[in-house]
């Protein structure tokens, strides 16, 4: 809880120093906050977890694994956004308070022990990227992203209240093991009105999620919204909202499987194809990266296809593996969208050459995303797979080869054309910061990639 | 004579209502006022239930803040079309599609 | 009992109202009304204060602001008629759709119990404050944490920007 409270004091921290217009204070403070938070974090570990405050919340492993990694994710993306934001607008105070809002929410949802913290953490985590995604107000596309993500987010919130209300009016709680107490005790009798807010709620975190059919806004939004914005929304709010998903899943509805594994597994294969066969013919590499992420948001499905005790470590490794892969992804976009003012595949021709070092964590992030063996990708997936294997879906894991194959072809049009177009270009100039991103994230992806058991033993 | 049913199935017309009107999209003021509705009708529900909850009256609490925070996002969402009608000057999501494949 | 039907008739006539009128100001307008109706819906409910709440937020602070917008974008002329039938289509199947389920789901309902005071009790502001401030405590807290990003980041849209920093 403590952690909670620094988050958000942190940010309304960060909102006074803008006023008193200290702004070199804001990156070092901010950075500090987030360090102190997982060391408060860190504290907490191995204790027994109770639900807190009549059962709001409850940190056990799997909350605070799950924040942990959404706090590193934001120090990796708040590092990238030196000298980033300066450039656009005079309130930079404003939006690194809005990403530790944001980050506040998302914490929440990945901690919640009751409906109403999984729907307040969702608002707060949505509203801030709202505003977030159109913060280039004289940009068309930022405006456009910032539409687009508020009507879809808005309509997926009604969803989700409207199936908050339902599980309510049938088991007369929000409170999870009340919930659950309901399911577990009534197997014959659970009421229609229970199963209609199962698929509600799995409408809703879909949308979150950014699975097919209810995919359809985050090419728009990710391609429209600044890079560094994106790179928030496809790692930590994704983390998030596959982390709240399995929460809710796994604690409550084990015992209606047979009911909404069916309705999960038609979700998750149109995913994978959907994310797949249009990543394919993009010939930009942001929205290639966009559509990808919605593939990888299929693989995330298997776990919860396939529920049980090894799903939160499955989720945990791949979330993981694909976040830190994606930081390198969209991180060097920005620069070399900075260095060439194009975002195409064309944009990486002959970068090998010149930036020798950036093009070897490009091609590090990309055979991970693409699932290549030695990364910490290849094991992300091989434990998904394997989940949905002991559970004999093996028509899913067939189908979900052949999505495989053809992610690599994609990513290897980036390394293509690093490694093998040549053309005369002025080398890049990496920042300080972003060598240290790059090479953090190249190095945990190789390290697990070879060494997996440091992370799946955590849980 | 009134059951709980009665209110559950005013509450679902209104979110069918709320339902179609994003569906049809004529421009994203109505698109807001679906969803205002949809979430009305959510809270509708969670006030009807919340008869049956007599010990917590948790519906109600948590139809408050359902409220509160469609109020907050309303704001929000109002100031993000301002933004959008300087600069396309139209709020009809058909026309405003410069990102596509 | 027959100002349950009257006063539903009235919520879902008005809603309809809403959605099919051209002009975006009456649309709104039929708005406020739909949510009026919810208010009695309310106060049938027993929940006097989330009336009092609906009526001061939804039809004082929400509504105007709407209107505020659409006067401020000089909207208030007739949207032409949706162009592609097949989405209006689409839309008219999936609330169909959805309306047979939820109603099928809510037929099938063992408590029918008639809507009668339990608790007569319930929905005044002293029980509903105790609730607040025990219970739900927490998520009270955190929704200010919602509300302070609202605020910021409605200001930072809403705001004009020096012309040169």
């Amino acid at each position: 809880m403590s952690a909670i409270i620094t988050l958000s004091l942190l940010a309304i921290l960060v909102l006074y120093l803008g006023l008193f217009k200290a702004r070199r204070a804001l990156l070092p403070v901010s950075l500090l906050g987030l360090v102190a938070t997982v060391v408060l974090y860190g504290v907490q570990w191995g204790k027994t977890a109770e639900p807190l405050y009549s059962g709001m919340v409850l940190f056990d492993h799997f909350a605070v694994v799950f924040s942990v990694v959404c706090v590193i994710l934001t120090i990796l993306v708040l590092l990238l956004s030196k000298d980033y934001f300066d450039k656009s607008s005079p309130h930079v105070a404003e939006y690194y308070a809005l990403l530790l809002f944001s980050l506040t929410g998302a914490v929440l949802v990945v901690s919640f022990h009751n409906l109403a913290m999984l729907f307040i953490g969702i608002e707060i985590m949505s509203v801030a990227l709202y505003i977030l995604a159109g913060i280039r107000k004289k940009d068309f596309a930022s405006n456009e992203a910032a539409l687009k993500y508020f009507l879809m987010g808005a309509y997926s919130t009604g969803f989700l209240l409207f199936g908050i209300a339902l599980l309510y009016g049938a088991s007369g709680s929000f409170d999870l093991a009340a919930i659950k107490e309901y399911v577990v005790s009534n197997p014959q009798g659970i009421s229609p009105l229970f199963y209609a807010g199962i698929l509600l709620l799995i409408v809703s975190l879909a949308f979150k999620l950014g699975a097919a059919p209810f995919h359809f806004w985050t090419p728009d939004v990710y391609d429209g919204s600044p890079i560094l914005i994106t790179i928030f929304m496809a790692t930590v709010v994704k983390t998030a909202a596959i982390a709240g998903f399995l929460r809710l899943f796994y604690f409550c509805f084990i015992p209606l499987q047979d009911f909404w594994v069916p309705v999960l597994l038609v979700m998750t294969i149109i995913t994978l194809f959907v994310g797949n066969l249009t990543a394919i013919v993009q010939q930009s590499v942001k929205r290639m990266l966009a559509y990808s992420s919605i593939s990888h948001a299929g693989y995330l499905l298997f776990a919860i296809v396939a529920i049980g005790a090894t799903s939160a470590n499955s989720v945990l490794f791949y979330v993981t593996a694909y976040s830190l892969s994606t930081i390198i992804g969209f991180g060097s976009l920005i620069l070399v969208k900075r260095a060439t003012g194009s975002e195409h595949f064309e944009a990486f021709n002959g970068l090998a050459k010149k930036n020798p070092y950036l093009s070897l964590a490009i091609a590090i992030a990309m055979l991970s995303l693409a699932g290549i063996p030695l990364t910490a990708g290849f094991v992300g997936k091989f434990m998904m797979f394997s989940g949905v294997l002991a559970d004999y879906q093996v028509l899913l894991v067939v189908l979900a080869v052949i999505n495989a194959a053809m992610g690599i072809f994609y990513y290897f049009r980036v390394i293509v054309a690093m490694y093998f177009k040549p053309l005369d270009r002025d080398a890049i100039v990496v920042s300080g910061p972003y060598r240290v991103v790059f090479f953090l994230a190249a190095l945990i992806t190789l390290l697990l990639g070879v060494y997996p058991a440091w992370l799946t033993g955590l849980i | 004579m009134i059951t709980l049913t009665h209110f559950l199935i005013v509450g679902a017309c209104l979110f069918s209502i709320g339902l179609y009107a994003v569906m049809a999209r004529r421009n994203a003021i109505m698109v807001l006022v679906g969803i205002e509705l949809m979430i009305n009708a959510a809270v509708l529900n969670l006030v009807a239930f919340g008869r049956y909850d007599s010990e917590h009256y948790g519906g109600q609490a948590f139809a408050l803040f359902a409220i509160v925070l469609a109020a907050a996002s309303v704001a929000v969402a109002l100031a993000i079309i301002l933004n959008v009608y300087r600069h396309y000057k139209t709020i009809n999501p058909e026309d405003i599609n410069h990102l596509k494949d | 009992m027959s100002v349950f039907y009257f006063v539903a008739f009235l919520s879902i006539f008005f809603a309809l109202m809403t959605i099919f009128t051209k002009n975006p100001v009456h649309s709104v307008l039929y708005l406020v009304i739909t949510f009026f109706t919810f208010t009695v819906h309310y106060i049938l409910l027993n929940a006097q204060f989330l009336a009092v709440v609906n009526f001061i937020v939804y039809m004082g602070a929400i509504m105007v602001l709407f209107l505020f917008v659409l006067m401020l974008l000089n909207l208030n002329k007739d949207t032409e008629p949706l162009k592609s039938n097949l989405v209006k289509f689409m839309g008219v199947i999936a609330g169909m759709c959805l309306l047979v389920t939820l109603a099928a789901s809510f037929r099938l309902l063992q408590i029918s119990d008639p809507v009668v005071l339990k608790n007569p009790d319930i929905g005044l502001v002293s029980n509903l404050g105790k609730v607040l401030f025990s219970d739900f405590l927490l998520p009270f807290e955190i929704s200010s944490i919602l509300l302070l990003t609202a605020m910021v980041g409605a200001v930072l849209l809403a705001k004009n920007d020096p012309k040169k920093v």
